[in-house]
């Protein structure tokens, strides 16, 4: 009697090992199929089965296939581009009431600073039957209105960048939780066996951005690090180490790859190391890795009126515009969990020149993402989020009369929007007061919307932990979190 | 009843209660149900109106078994929306056995002191480990594998003690050594070389969450390293480990305290720091006295504190008021929380290890000097037949700027763009806010090195001026350059590395006036005039990074950007011209030199004035890609230079030091930093040893308590790392939990044997490492049986040795010392160690680059590599993150890693340079791989083996012969030899041999 209680931790290793791909997808060689592409474990233990993700997942039968989750970091203000308050005009320039504020902490930005109201700086229109409200700086965002479901009452309890990104994406405001993306990695696998099944898109900008996006955003934190987003770089070498040097032919290296393998064969009958049959096979996956990763980068064969309908950036390989024509493929090719960044949303001055510049960035091509995945009939089964860490504070920050103000962060609402993968499209969720500053009906936490993208994908975010320092750890974590009900179709 | 069948309460029954039972009914009171505690004898057995959770001896009567056995869905424990599993039926007999054999209580094992068993005389003569070991074993019916072959003995023992392979002649001598003390010896001169010492820091600084930089936004970069060299310093010295310990929390606190010893509380500055902007830096160091704790936890006392940051522990009987007693120790650091530069206090220490640093950076100068002035003797003599070209080709008059063919011409928002006969462009149509122009040219240059742009006034403009706007006046925001080929979709943009223009209005910070503004995609800056005259031509020059040389299904596109945050400022004139001269020409607006040298009518070079000669040598010399090459170099290693001489003068290490002031300690309500709970005061977790109030008054008190002979907990979790360093994992599988919920130890009799040895022997780290080593349980052949692979997949048992991947770390250094390439120094700088391009600059958008080290200062160890928080170095993979403190190794195997061991250049370089060592050293083919295993894997090849390396280098070698320009390329990787006298076709197929060697599973793993 070692251990009385069934080794928790070694039972995940089991269930890791059981997803030791066999056969799924006509034309994939067997090495390929005996094992993921990213599988990091030993295989001393391996049991194979047919089973992509873990065993007994999905719970349900899943709404949503896939998700491409469109991040907009920074903090993009929800004042301007969707929450419309009319109201706020007979406002401008006047305190905000301590009955709204409530006692709201302020980053050190502007706490030395009266919070004099600065209403919207732009104008909204209605779009479609829905009639959502949409400020001007979203013009394309328009044409689609009738696709998307807004959730207006979105919060979180962090005020700066880094945690409140953190907390945004792994349920956290620390580093070291698995991010959504790896959980959903972890739980469901993916059908494709020559790609990762969580890739990251970093839209590439010229100018140093202020809050720099780092890796644990898309970590596998304590699962295995197999789980943890590829970060695909927009460059001749899309992951690191990919390319051969300079005057080694494809050739010469099949043949170095041939001589490991047999060099490596006789290490394991001497051995009886079944380490070294993994080894093996991570070397092959490699080579095809080699071939397989260098296409995804490149849009030549898209024809021409995709790049029309996601505007000109997106012929700028990089581009944020670039990167979702690119997530619209990595979906089509059965990619889980695809992730774009798009940085420098953090309009603290001039909001008529910085958050306009980010809206140019992104509107036309979030807009044609939901076109395209709709005409192709992969909206069903993709489900796209758009939102950022938190939102923006009503009072200006600077002069709220001058075309210099800005806005501070505001954790207590914010504006996301989801489309497709089983959520109601034309459709609002949850409300702020007038001021657009506390929510005034059905408030969505980070941990709701991480169980409601759980949900879509058919997991039950209670049943769904890993053992970890003699914890079991969820992704919506201690406090109860909600599936928003309401906005399942 | 036999004794075997006696339950023992911490090995069997807690870690059942804990882990479905004291969610609810453990140490933690605010999820407590019914009031009822399980971690406690009184609680569990006292009186509940006539009942009790436990009766002893009277399984029976005990509600616990009922309501963990019930069939009743409403009474079953635990209740089902707990989410926790309901008891199997062997827990079931097993807390039925317990309470009829009276419910003993016990506290968890690693909360008892730790003793030693006890060893017959004929044990006693043994090494104790492997006594207990084969005790263990013997009950399974096993016994111990057969000690390992020599050479796999002397390189396991290398990589564990120094964490590099042996050299070649170190195989030798070991294996040739009949002695019966040979081994022993062999560990006393690994113990003794300074190697160990950096072997044993690597491990320390990932505990220690060392790093080079803040972490964070900004992400600045420490000057720390000095502390780093006295962890090497002290594992050198073989610090006993309490002095090790006392000297970190409060060596500043020591009576007379010496530099050096204030130096080590530097480990409790290792956290990431916060700097940015909006943050309450009160909140930012509540952070770091927060991490401090945990790190404690974790490193010393193998617990996970970080739980009781927010409540009591769950399991472990530590209260938050305990963690906040503890946080008090180290809230009172002269600290305020600030990040960067500001992160004091700090110490002015001044290295003694820099200077060996500055004069390698002085060789790499002095190596590189007389290249780039060899190279430009020799790009002076061609710089004459050239002038002389040139003065006839100016002398029917020279073109600097050339009028670009427009193929299109539009504006995003609708305003019209007209072009005229001169090439000038006057916009017209409605009057918007805010335009961007874009303009598609086609050039019959040879190439393009620079864009003119001229803005003119005109009479339908505001007052005459530049712009149709009301003020007349143009802000400029951001101008693009992009490349687009016919019939392709996509866009190359082209990258402009400077601009200058005639004037700019005055701008301080971010706002509108500088030219340079307009190259940062950044709408809330760019160029304007204002301020200047605006009636008249105003005129900029942007260069590109790299010449552009266009062909004919090529086209130009450049894109003015008018996105300014008031608008109203769009350029009402204007004009693009191209020019293909090079340097000063598009860095400057002054006359071109050829265009002087037009002017200036000579007809010989002799009568060139002396003042243009030297522009036009400088501009020929800017195109001349042989000098260009020489000179990068060589600016490379002058700035290198530069920046370890910076090393060399007084740095600030962050240290701790006492504020005049204490601050109070309050619990945090929830863990939140501004919500006070009740005050605390300087204590120790009661439930792992009590003292008196007295003698925990400071950080110094604290340090004592942790390595107290009466500490239970401190010698095991270190020596759980010992065994770790040299078994691939511990004892103690969670080597960072000894609490409830942690993995119980494999072999609870050694571990606490090695932590009683530990303390008896002073803390004396060698002595136990040695009798590990010495063990015959460590010497054990790793090779496995597929019947005892399935008995004890994890080798729980320890019937063999242990297989396991070397760390990232020493794999690269093994690199190194196969090749001959590592330098050996010990401390000093950082350096940077080959990595792919761009990582930082993808990462920071460009406001960090990697540079990496040249010269001598390439070939160091991991330990010395520069550590970017936000970016760990690319070639360490698997290791710990360094954010917050990490003890369990990451070990996976990944295709990534694959990739990174295959095409990684320090492997390829190192791959190179041992290969020209194994021609010129050995005559034969079978010789020279054979040179090659016993530099990388301490063996000679086997006759099957070498057939194999035979083949592929026959294949490669054909290859290189008929495609000797492959062999130029491949050979050119790294920094270049110093001599190059191997022929390289015969070089690169060599190097193909030795990177597949490189690659071998077994040269990267420990056997």
């Amino acid at each position: 009697m070692n251990d009385p209680i069934e080794n928790s931790v070694e039972n995940q290793a089991m269930d890791v090992s059981r997803r030791y791909f066999l056969g799924r997808g006509a034309g994939v060689s067997l090495g390929a199929m005996a094992l993921g592409l990213l599988e990091g474990t030993r295989s001393s233990a391996a049991e194979k089965t047919n089973s992509i993700g873990l065993p007994g997942l999905p719970h349900k039968a899943p709404r949503a296939k896939n998700v491409i989750f469109l991040t907009q970091s920074g903090g993009p203000s929800q004042i301007e581009l969707f929450d419309d308050k009319p109201g706020l005009k007979k406002w401008a320039g006047k305190e905000l009431p301590e009955s709204i504020r409530g006692g709201q902490r302020l980053t050190t930005m502007t706490a030395n600073q009266k919070q004099l109201i600065m209403p919207s700086r732009t104008k909204f229109k209605r779009y479609g039957e829905s009639g959502a409200t949409l400020g001007e700086w979203l013009p394309y965002h328009g044409e689609v209105a009738d696709e998307l479901c807004f959730i207006k009452s979105m919060h979180t309890d962090q005020i700066n960048h880094a945690p409140a990104m953190t907390k945004f994406l792994t349920g956290h405001q620390l580093a070291g939780r698995p991010s959504i993306g790896a959980w959903s990695s972890y739980g469901l696998g993916s059908e494709n066996r020559n790609l990762p099944d969580f890739l990251v898109l970093i839209s590439k900008m010229k100018r140093p951005s202020d809050q720099p996006l780092y890796d644990h955003y898309w970590g596998s934190g304590f699962l295995p690090s197999r789980y943890q987003g590829v970060k695909l770089r927009n460059s001749k070498e899309p992951v690191l180490y990919l390319r051969d040097p300079e005057g080694l032919p494809r050739k010469v290296r099949r043949g170095m790859l041939n001589g490991i393998a047999e060099l490596n064969q006789m290490r394991l009958e001497k051995t009886g190391d079944p380490e070294i049959e993994t080894r093996i096979r991570q070397y092959e996956m490699a080579w095809r890795m080699q071939s397989s990763v260098p296409d995804l980068n490149d849009l030549s064969d898209e024809p021409e009126s995709t790049f029309e309908l996601y505007g000109p950036d997106s012929r700028r390989p990089g581009s944020y515009a670039a990167n979702c024509v690119q997530a619209r493929r990595l979906i089509e090719r059965g990619v889980r969990f695809v992730q774009l960044f798009h940085p420098d949303w953090d309009h603290h001055s001039r909001l008529g020149s910085w958050c306009v510049a980010r809206c140019r960035d992104t509107d036309q091509a979030s807009a044609a993402l939901v076109k395209d995945l709709k005409q192709r009939g992969l909206l069903d089964e993709t489900l796209v989020v758009w939102g950022g860490e938190f939102g923006r504070g009503v009072a200006g920050q600077g002069k709220w009369d001058s075309p210099e103000g800005g806005r501070d962060h505001h954790p207590r609402c914010y504006t996301m929007w989801l489309a497709g993968g089983g959520v109601k499209s034309g459709m609002t969720y949850g409300a702020t007061d007038d001021f657009s500053y506390n929510v005034a009906e059905n408030p969505v936490n980070v941990r709701d919307l991480h169980a409601t993208v759980l949900h879509l994908l058919g997991i039950e975010h209670e049943r769904f932990s890993y053992r970890h320092q003699g914890l079991d750890f969820k992704l919506t974590g201690v406090e109860p979190s909600n599936i928003i009900k309401e906005i399942l179709a | 009843m036999c004794v075997a069948d006696e339950l023992n309460f911490s090995r069997d029954i807690l870690p059942i209660l804990s882990d479905r039972c004291f969610h609810c009914h453990g140490p933690e009171p605010t999820h407590r149900e019914a009031e009822l505690r399980l971690d406690q004898r009184e609680s569990a057995t006292a009186d509940r109106d006539g009942t009790a959770a436990i009766v002893p001896g009277k399984p029976e009567l005990s509600e616990m078994l009922v309501r963990i056995t019930s069939g009743d869905a409403d009474l079953l424990m635990p209740p089902l929306d707990s989410h926790r599993k309901k008891l199997t039926q062997k827990q079931i007999d097993t807390i039925r056995k317990w309470i009829a054999q009276g419910a003993k209580w016990g506290k968890h094992w690693s909360f008892e002191k730790p003793v030693k068993g006890s060893l017959s005389p004929q044990e006693k003569k043994q090494n104790p480990i492997d006594v207990l070991v084969q005790r263990k074993l013997a009950a399974e019916g096993l016994s111990l594998s057969p000690i390992t072959e020599k050479q796999t003995l002397i390189r396991r023992l290398s990589f564990d003690l120094t964490g590099l392979p042996p050299t070649a002649s170190e195989v030798d001598s070991f294996v040739n050594d009949q002695a019966p003390d040979a081994y022993s010896k062999h560990v006393n001169r690994l113990l003794k070389s300074k190697h160990y010492g950096e072997r044993m820091a690597m491990w320390w600084l990932d505990l220690a969450r060392y790093s080079d930089t803040d972490g964070f936004q900004g992400d600045a970069t420490r000057t720390n390293w000095p502390w780093r060299d006295w962890v090497v310093q002290s594992f050198n010295e073989n610090k006993p480990f309490d002095q090790f310990t006392i000297e970190q929390f409060a060596g500043d606190l020591l009576p007379n305290a010496t530099l050096e010893q204030k130096l080590a509380t530097c480990f409790h500055r290792n956290h990431m720091t916060n700097g940015e902007g909006g943050r309450d830096p009160e909140e930012s160091r509540i952070d770091y006295v927060i991490d401090r704790v945990n790190t404690t936890g974790t490193v010393w006392l193998g617990l996970t504190l970080g739980c009781c940051q927010c409540h009591s522990h769950k399991f472990d009987p530590i209260s938050q008021s305990d963690f906040y007693s503890l946080f008090a120790f180290f809230n009172s650091i002269d600290e305020d929380g600030k990040a960067g530069t500001r992160a004091k206090p700090y110490l002015k220490y001044k290295s003694p290890l820099v200077e060996r640093a500055v004069q390698e950076a002085q060789q790499v100068v002095n190596d590189r000097r007389p290249l780039e002035a060899q190279a430009r003797k020799q790009a002076e003599k061609e710089f004459e037949p050239w002038l002389v070209e040139q003065i006839q080709r100016v002398k029917k008059g020279f073109t600097p700027w050339t009028l670009p063919q427009t193929k299109s011409l539009k504006s995003v928002e609708g305003t019209k763009l007209t072009q005229e006969s001169d090439g000038v462009i006057q916009a017209g149509g409605p009057k918007l806010r805010q335009d961007d122009y874009r303009l598609i040219t086609a050039t019959k240059l040879p190439r393009v090195t620079g864009i003119r742009l001229e803005i003119f006034p005109h009479p339908s403009h505001t007052g005459g001026k530049l712009s149709r706007g009301p003020s007349g006046e143009f802000i400029l925001t951001d101008v693009k350059l992009q490349v687009r080929r016919q019939g392709s979709s996509q866009l190359r943009d082209i990258e402009i590395a400077s601009a200058v223009a005639d004037v700019e209005k005055d701008a301080k910070g971010r706002n509108y006036g500088k030219i340079k503004d307009t190259l940062d995609d950044d709408p809330r800056n760019g160029w304007t005039t204002e301020s200047h005259d605006p009636k008249q031509k105003h005129v900029a020059v942007f260069a590109l990074e790299t010449p552009l040389v266009l062909d004919e299904r090529e086209e130009l596109i450049f894109v003015m950007l008018h996105r300014s945050t008031t608008g109203d400022a769009n350029i009402g004139r204007f004009r693009v011209m191209l020019t293909d001269q090079p340097g000063q020409a598009v860095r400057s607006l002054e006359r071109m030199p050829l265009e002087d040298l037009a002017t200036a009518r000579v007809t010989v070079a002799s009568k060139v004035d002396p003042k243009l000669r030297k522009r036009l040598l400088d501009q020929f010399l800017t195109d001349h890609g042989a000098f260009q090459k020489m000179k990068a170099n060589l600016d490379r290693a002058n700035t290198q230079l530069s920046q370890v001489k910076k090393a060399a003068g007084e740095l600030n290490v962050m240290v701790l030091a006492e504020r005049k002031e204490p601050r109070k300690t309050f619990v945090l309500e929830r863990g939140v930093w501004d919500k006070h709970g009740k005050e605390v005061f300087r204590a120790v977790p009661e439930a792992i040893l009590p003292m008196p109030k007295e003698k925990t008054k400071d950080r110094l008190d604290l340090a004592r308590w942790l390595v107290s002979r009466e500490n239970p907990l401190t010698a095991r979790v270190v020596v759980n790392h010992l065994w770790q360093i040299c078994f691939g994992v511990g004892l103690v599988r969670t080597p960072g939990d000894f609490g409830l919920q942690g993995k119980r130890p494999t072999h609870p009799e050694v571990i606490d044997w090695l932590a009683v040895e530990l303390m008896e022997h002073n803390w004396d780290l060698q002595h136990v490492l040695r009798l590990i080593v010495s063990s015959r349980t460590y010497q054990q052949r790793s090779d496995v049986s597929s019947e005892l692979l399935t008995r004890d997949p994890e080798n729980r048992l320890l019937a063999r040795g242990v297989r396991f991947r070397l760390p990232s770390w020493m794999i690269h250094d093994a690199a190194l010392q196969a090749s001959g390439l590592l330098n050996t120094a010990t401390g000093g700088p950082t350096v940077m160690p080959y990595q792919p391009q761009g990582v930082w600059a993808e990462m920071f958008m460009g406001r960090y680059r990697y540079e990496p080290s040249q010269g001598a200062a390439q070939y160091r160890r991991s330990l010395y590599a520069f550590w970017r928080r936000s970016s760990a170095p690319t070639f360490l993979f698997d290791s710990a993150q360094r954010r917050v403190c990490e003890v369990l190794p990451r070990r996976t195997n990944t295709p990534l890693q694959a990739l990174t061991l295959l095409n990684d250049l320090t492997i390829l370089e190192a791959s190179r340079e041992l290969a020209r060592t194994a021609i010129k050293q050995k005559a034969t083919l079978p010789e020279r791989l054979d040179f090659v295993a016993r530099q990388i894997l301490s063996r000679p090849l086997a006759e099957r083996e070498r057939l194999v390396l035979q083949r592929e280098f026959q294949a490669s070698h054909a290859h290189y012969q008929k495609q000797p320009d492959d062999a130029l390329r491949l050979l050119d990787v790294g920094q270049p030899p110093h001599q190059s006298d191997v022929d390289p076709q015969e070089l690169a197929a060599y190097m193909v041999i030795a990177s597949m060697v490189f690659n071998l599973d077994e040269a990267i793993t420990h056997e």
